[in-house]
C-alpha cells in the first residue's frame, strides 16, 4: 500500500523542505493531522488535540519564514508533547483526574524552545498517571495501544509519545524518563528514545515525578532526527538549578563518522537471567554488526546494577510522595467539594483524584521517608545509588558506551501485569541503572521478533556524551536500514 | 531564690530584607493586595523549580559571621513535608542536617552580669503564605489564603538552652535584633512578622543536670511578651511539679490579652516532617574566598563601635551602649562628637536632649530635625564656653523648628554671651543697685546670698552673662560700692 | 520492618490519602511484596559510602541575582482555583 499522505519521511527532510519553501508548515501539519485522525480511535495516543491550534501554529511558522526569519531545522515539523509538559492555556493533566481541566499559565522551557525553533505542536500525548508506570495503562483516561499489535501495550510511561511517532502521527515527540519512561516505550514501539544526561535538559515546566531522576527526552524515527530534537532542547536554563552548561548540541556530521576504534562494553552478568532469547539474539546481532564496523566489544561489570530496582523503588516514590503533595485541591485541579473541613477535603480530594498506582507510590514513599525508616530505606538507597554510579564510571572509563537491551522482553499484553506491581517494576531492570547514574541512555530500534514485535537495544554513555551514543546508533542504522519502517496499523486498520 | 531553675532555648525567625523572594523573582514588599506578588514558583504550580537568591545567602552568611558562627563550605537544602493551605507545595524548603551556619553566640548583660548565649545553628528557609480565618455569622467556616508571603526568605536562629530567665531572653532578643538591624539584613518589625520568636521552656530543680520536659510557646508578638510568657510558663510548670503533677510536652499559644499560654488542644498529631535533601537544588557550595569577601564587607557591629567610642571619645561604657542602640544613632553621635571636639558633652546632649525629644515624639534619629552638623556646632560653642549651657538649650529649642545653625541664631536673636569686662561690670552695678537688702547681707558676711545675686545677674541677662566672669564682676563691684 | 493495616493507616493519614477499607488489604499486600523485594539492599555493605541525593552535586551553586521581575500569570493562575473569595483562595475551615 502506498502512503502518499504519510510517507515515512524524516523530520530532517520535512524541516528542510519547509525552510526552502517547497511546502508550507500548514500542509505538513494537515498531512499529519489527517494521519492521526485515521489512527486515533485505534491507538488513542492523544489526551488532547486541537487541530485548529496546530494549524494556527503552523500558519505562524509559515509567516515567520515568509518574513525571512531563519528558523531551526525543525521549522514546521510537528512535535507531540507528553501531557506532563506544561503548555500555557492548553490542558496539561499528566494523565491524572486530579489535574482534569487544568490549564497551566506558563510554558515549559522545552515548549518555549521548540516554539522558538519553529516546531508545531500536534497535541498532548497519553501517559501513565504522573509518569508512574511502564505500560500507559495507568492513565486515568484510557490506555494507549501498541501500533505493532493493538493487543499489546506501547510501554510507558511515555506510551502516547512513543506510539504517535511509531504510527507516524507525528515525526517527533517528547517524553520524560525517570526510570526508563522514554527508552522502554521507544523499544516497545520500535522508535528511538533518548534519555539525556541528568541536567542536560531543563526540567522547568516538566511536572515532577522524581526530581533527582526526571529528564525530558526525544522520540524519533532516525538517529539524526533524535539528535535534531535533542539539540533543540538541551542546554543550561537559569530556571532549573540542576541544568548544566556542559550540555551542548550534537554535531550531525559527527554521527556519520562510524564506530572504528570505539569501545563497547556489554554487562553480561546483568543480562544473564530472565531475558527473552530473541532479545538476546538481537543484542548479539547488533554487537557483531558494530564489531564489523570496527568497534571493539568486550564485557564490563556493573556489579551493583542488580540492586537498581530496589534502590529506585525507594528513591522515586519518596521524592514523588513529596512532589505530589501540592495536589491538595487548594489552588488548582480537582477538589472534592463534599468535605466540610480541611482535613476531610485533603483526604477525599487526593484519595479520589489519584489513581491506584500513584496512591501506592505515595504510600510507599511516605513510609520510606518516615521517622524510624529513613535510614534503613531512603538513606541506604541513596548510598547504593552511589555504588551504582561508580559501577558506570568504572565501566565507562574502559568503554565509550555500554550496550545492553532496553527491556528483557518484547511488549507485553494489556492487562498482563496490571495486577502485579512488582512484576511491572521488574520489567525496568535494564533502564533503571542509567537513570540512577544520571548517565545518557539511548534506546535504538534493533529489529523485530518473529511475531513482528519491536526490540530495542540500549546504549549508555558518559555524562554529556549523547553524541557518541547517537553516532553508534547511526552506524547501526545505516547497516540495519529499517528505521523508517511503518507498523501494520498502517495497513488498513486491522493490525 | 527559687528552688527551680528555668531553662529556655529560643528559635528566632527573621525575614531577610531582600528585594525578591528566596526562590523566585516576586517582590517581598509587605502589605500588597492579596495574591498579587505571586508567580508559578511561589504558587507551587506543577512543574516549577526553585532558584536560590544570592542576596539571601549573603545576608544569612553576614548574620552568621556577625555572631561568630562557622560558615559551612557545603550546606544542603531539605524538604520539610507537611500539609497546610498556605504551604503551596506541601513542603517547605529549609535546611536540616547540614545548615549554613553552626555555633556562635550572643553576649547579653542582665543586672550587671555578662554572659554568652550559645547558638546551635542558623539556617535559610522559605516563609509560608498567610491563612486568614474570618469569623462569620456561623463562626469560622472557611479559611482564606494569601500567598504574597510564600517564599519570602527567612533565617532561623536557634539558641542553645542556655537562657535562664525571661529577662535574659529579652536581652538576648534585643541584642540579636540590634545585630540584624546593624547588618541591615532584617527590618526587625515584629508587628509585620519580620521577626518572630518561639520559646522552648522547661524547669528543673537547681543543681540537677538533666533537663526537664519542655513545652514550646508560640505566637508572641513582642519581646516583652516573650519575657512574660517565659515567666508565666516557668511558674505554671513549677506549680505543676510542686503539686505532684508532671509537665506534658506540647505546643502552647501565648494569649497576650489574658497574659497566659494556652494549650493548642488540637489532636496532638505526631509530627513527622519526613525531611529529605531537596533534589531540585544542588548543595550550596561556598568557597572560602567568597566567605572572606562577605566578612571583609561586614559593617562595624554594636560591640565594636561601643569599644571604639569609649576609646576615641572617652565616654563611659553606659553612654556608649545607649548611643549604639542603632547604627544610625551611633553615626549621629559620632558626627556630633567629632564636630564638638568633646565626646562626653556631645554624649550628654544626644542622650538627654535629643533622645528626650525623640522618645516623647516617637521619632527615629533619621527623622530628628536637628542634623548632627548643627548640633555638633552647638555643643562645640558650649564646650568652648562661647555660650552657656542655658543659652545652648534655648538655641536647641529654636533649632527644632528653625533651619538656621546655632551661630546664625545667636546673632539673629541677640543671644550673644556677655563676657567683656565693661558690660559685665555694668550688669553687676545694675544688680547691686536693684537689690540693696541682699547686698547688705553679703557685705555682712552671708556668703550664701552671693549666689542669689549671681542668679539675679543671669536672670537679668537672660542667661547670656558668662557664669564665672559675672561672679568676678560682682565681687569687684561689691568691694567698690 | 513489617507493614500491616495499622502502618498503612498511619502513612495514609500522613500523606492525606483517603483509603477505602476495601482497598486497604490490597495495599497492605502490595506494599509488603515491594518491601520484601527492597529488603535485598540490607545485605549490601554501605559503610563509609556517601549518599547520592543529586548526581549534579558539586557542579557549583546556581544562584539568582536579587531582582524583582513581576509575573503576569496571576489572573490565569487564580482562575484555576476550585474556590475563591475575591483575591483569596478559599478552603473549608482548618479544624
Amino acid at each position: 500500500m502506498k502512503h502518499e499522505d504519510a510517507s515515512p519521511e524524516s523530520a530532517e527532510s520535512i524541516g528542510r523542505s519547509v525552510q526552502s519553501g517547497e511546502r508550507s508548515a500548514v500542509e505538513v501539519a494537515k498531512t499529519f493531522l489527517a494521519r492521526a485522525d485515521k489512527t486515533a480511535e485505534r491507538l488513542r495516543t492523544y489526551l488532547h488535540r486541537d487541530a485548529g491550534r496546530t494549524l494556527a501554529d503552523a500558519g505562524d511558522v509559515d509567516a515567520r519564514i515568509r518574513a525571512g526569519e531563519k528558523l531551526s531545522p525543525l521549522a514546521g515539523v510537528p512535535v507531540a508533547l507528553k501531557d506532563n509538559l506544561c503548555t500555557r492555556g492548553i490542558p496539561t493533566t499528566c494523565g491524572s483526574r486530579i489535574l482534569e481541566g487544568y490549564r497551566p499559565p506558563y510554558d515549559a522551557h522545552v515548549v518555549e524552545r521548540l516554539r522558538q525553533a519553529g516546531a508545531v505542536f500536534s497535541g498532548k500525548t497519553n501517559c501513565d498517571e504522573f509518569a508512574m508506570g511502564s505500560s500507559t495503562e495507568n492513565s486515568a483516561y484510557f490506555p494507549t495501544r501498541n501500533p505493532w499489535d493493538l493487543e499489546r501495550v506501547p510501554g510507558g510511561s511515555s506510551g502516547g509519545s512513543a506510539a504517535t511517532v511509531a504510527a507516524l502521527e507525528a515525526p517527533l515527540s517528547l517524553g520524560s524518563d525517570t526510570g526508563g519512561s522514554v527508552r522502554q516505550p521507544a523499544a516497545f514501539c520500535g522508535v528511538y528514545g533518548l534519555k539525556p544526561t541528568y541536567g542536560a535538559v531543563s526540567r522547568y515546566g516538566l511536572v515532577a515525578f522524581a526530581s533527582s531522576l526526571d529528564q525530558i527526552g526525544p522520540f524519533a524515527r532516525t538517529a539524526r532526527d533524535t539528535a535534531l530534537l535533542y539539540n533543540a532542547i538541551c542546554g543550561r536554563d537559569e530556571r532549573d538549578s540542576t541544568s548544566r552548561a556542559e550540555a551542548k548540541p550534537v554535531a550531525l556530521e559527527d554521527l556519520e563518522r562510524g564506530v572504528r576504534g570505539l569501545k563497547l562494553g556489554i554487562p553480561r552478568d546483568l543480562i544473564a537471567e530472565g531475558v527473552d532469547p530473541e532479545v538476546l539474539a538481537s543484542l548479539e546481532r547488533m554487537a557483531k554488526t558494530l564489531e564489523g564496523e570496527g568497534a571493539e566489544i568486550f564485557d564490563v561489570a556493573l556489579p551493583h546494577a542488580r540492586y537498581a530496582i530496589a534502590t529506585y523503588y525507594l528513591i522515586a516514590p519518596a521524592e514523588a510522595s513529596s512532589n505530589l503533595a501540592r495536589y491538595d485541591g487548594v489552588r488548582y485541579g480537582f477538589r472534592d467539594k463534599s468535605a466540610s473541613d480541611l482535613q476531610e477535603m485533603y483526604a477525599a480530594t487526593r484519595g479520589k483524584g489519584f489513581g491506584r498506582e500513584v496512591r501506592r507510590r505515595i504510600l510507599l514513599g511516605t513510609y520510606a521517608l518516615s521517622a524510624g525508616y529513613y535510614d534503613a530505606y531512603y538513606l541506604r538507597a541513596m548510598k547504593v545509588r552511589t555504588l551504582i554510579r561508580k559501577d558506570f564510571s568504572d565501566a565507562l572509563s574502559r568503554a565509550d558506551a555500554v550496550l545492553l537491551p532496553t527491556t528483557p522482553t518484547p511488549p507485553f499484553k494489556l492487562g498482563e501485569k496490571t495486577n502485579d506491581p512488582l512484576a511491572m517494576y521488574l520489567n525496568d531492570i535494564f533502564s533503571i541503572p542509567a537513570s540512577l547514574a544520571g548517565a545518557p541512555a539511548l534506546s535504538v530500534p534493533a529489529g523485530m521478533t518473529r511475531s513482528n514485535l519491536p526490540i530495542g537495544m540500549q546504549l549508555v554513555g558518559r555524562p554529556f556524551d549523547e553524541g557518541t551514543l547517537l553516532r553508534i546508533a547511526r552506524t547501526w542504522e545505516k547497516r540495519n536500514g529499517d528505521a523508517l519502517r511503518l507498523p501494520p496499523i498502517d495497513a488498513g486498520g486491522s493490525a | 531564690m527559687s528552688a527551680y531553675e528555668t531553662v529556655v532555648g529560643l528559635e528566632v525567625h527573621a525575614q531577610l530584607k531582600t528585594e525578591s523572594k528566596i526562590f523566585c523573582a516576586c517582590s517581598t514588599r509587605f502589605g500588597a493586595r492579596p495574591n498579587t506578588q505571586v508567580c508559578p514558583v511561589c504558587l507551587g504550580l506543577p512543574g516549577v523549580l526553585p532558584v536560590l537568591n544570592e542576596r539571601a545567602v549573603r545576608f544569612a552568611v553576614m548574620t552568621g559571621l556577625a555572631v561568630g558562627s562557622v560558615i559551612s563550605g557545603r550546606s544542603v537544602f531539605a524538604r520539610k513535608n507537611y500539609f497546610y493551605p498556605d504551604l503551596p507545595k506541601g513542603y517547605q524548603i529549609s535546611q536540616y542536617d547540614r545548615p549554613l551556619c553552626y555555633g556562635g553566640g550572643v553576649d547579653i548583660h542582665v543586672d550587671g552580669v555578662s554572659k554568652r548565649i550559645g547558638l546551635v545553628r542558623i539556617h535559610l528557609e522559605e516563609d509560608a503564605g498567610k491563612s486568614i480565618h474570618p469569623e462569620g455569622r456561623e463562626g469560622v467556616t472557611t479559611t482564606l489564603v494569601d500567598l504574597n508571603r510564600s517564599g519570602v526568605p527567612l533565617i532561623e536562629i536557634v539558641s542553645e538552652p542556655e537562657i535562664r530567665s525571661g529577662a535574659e531572653a529579652y536581652d538576648y532578643l534585643i541584642r540579636l535584633k540590634q545585630t540584624l538591624m546593624y547588618l541591615d539584613v532584617c527590618d526587625g518589625n515584629m508587628e509585620e512578622g519580620s521577626l518572630r520568636c518561639d520559646a522552648n521552656v522547661s524547669v528543673r530543680p537547681r543543681g540537677q543536670v538533666e533537663f526537664g520536659t519542655k513545652t514550646e510557646v508560640k505566637n508572641m508578638n513582642s519581646f516583652r511578651n516573650v519575657e512574660r510568657a517565659i515567666a508565666f510558663e516557668t511558674e505554671r510548670q513549677i506549680r505543676l511539679l510542686e503539686s505532684g503533677g508532671r509537665v506534658v510536652q506540647e505546643t502552647l499559644l501565648w494569649n497576650a490579652d489574658k497574659g497566659q499560654a494556652e494549650s493548642m488542644r488540637s489532636k496532638e498529631e505526631a509530627h513527622d516532617y519526613r525531611y529529605f535533601p531537596e533534589p531540585d537544588l544542588l548543595p550550596l557550595d561556598l568557597t572560602p574566598g567568597w566567605i572572606e569577601s562577605v566578612r571583609s564587607g561586614l559593617p562595624e557591629l554594636p560591640q565594636q563601635i561601643c569599644e571604639r567610642l569609649i576609646r576615641e571619645f572617652e565616654i563611659p561604657a553606659y553612654d556608649a551602649e545607649v548611643l549604639t542602640e542603632t547604627r544610625a544613632l551611633a553615626q549621629y553621635y559620632e558626627e556630633v562628637a567629632r564636630r564638638a571636639g568633646n565626646g562626653k558633652l556631645a554624649s550628654n546632649w544626644v542622650m538627654t536632649e535629643v533622645n528626650g525629644i525623640r522618645n516623647k515624639k516617637g521619632q527615629s534619629i533619621e527623622e530628628f530635625p536637628i542634623r548632627p552638623d548643627r548640633l555638633g556646632t552647638l555643643v562645640k560653642m558650649i564646650a568652648e564656653e562661647r555660650i552657656s549651657g542655658k543659652i545652648g538649650k534655648q538655641l536647641f529649642e529654636l533649632m527644632l523648628t528653625q533651619p538656621e545653625g546655632p551661630e546664625e541664631l545667636v546673632m539673629a536673636r541677640g543671644l550673644l554671651p556677655i563676657d567683656d569686662e565693661s558690660s559685665l561690670r555694668a550688669l553687676a552695678r545694675e544688680v547691686i543697685a536693684a537689690n540693696p537688702g541682699p547686698v547688705a547681707e553679703v557685705k555682712a558676711g552671708k556668703e550664701r546670698t552671693f549666689a542669689f545675686l549671681v542668679g539675679q545677674a543671669m536672670k537679668q541677662s537672660r542667661g547670656r552673662a558668662h557664669p564665672e566672669k559675672i561672679q568676678d564682676a560682682l565681687r569687684k563691684e561689691l568691694s567698690a560700692s | 520492618m513489617p507493614i500491616d493495616a495499622g502502618v498503612v493507616h498511619k502513612v495514609a493519614a500522613l500523606s492525606r490519602l483517603q483509603v477505602d477499607p476495601a482497598e486497604e488489604d490490597r495495599f497492605v499486600k502490595e506494599l509488603q511484596s515491594i518491601l520484601a523485594y527492597v529488603e535485598q539492599l540490607q545485605a549490601l555493605d554501605v559503610s563509609g559510602i556517601e549518599p547520592t541525593s543529586q548526581v549534579g552535586a558539586g557542579a557549583g551553586s546556581s544562584l539568582r541575582e536579587d531582582r524583582v521581575v513581576p509575573s503576569d500569570v496571576r489572573d490565569e493562575a487564580l482562575a484555576q482555583a476550585p474556590d475563591r473569595d475575591g483575591d483569596y483562595f478559599r478552603v473549608p475551615r482548618v479544624v
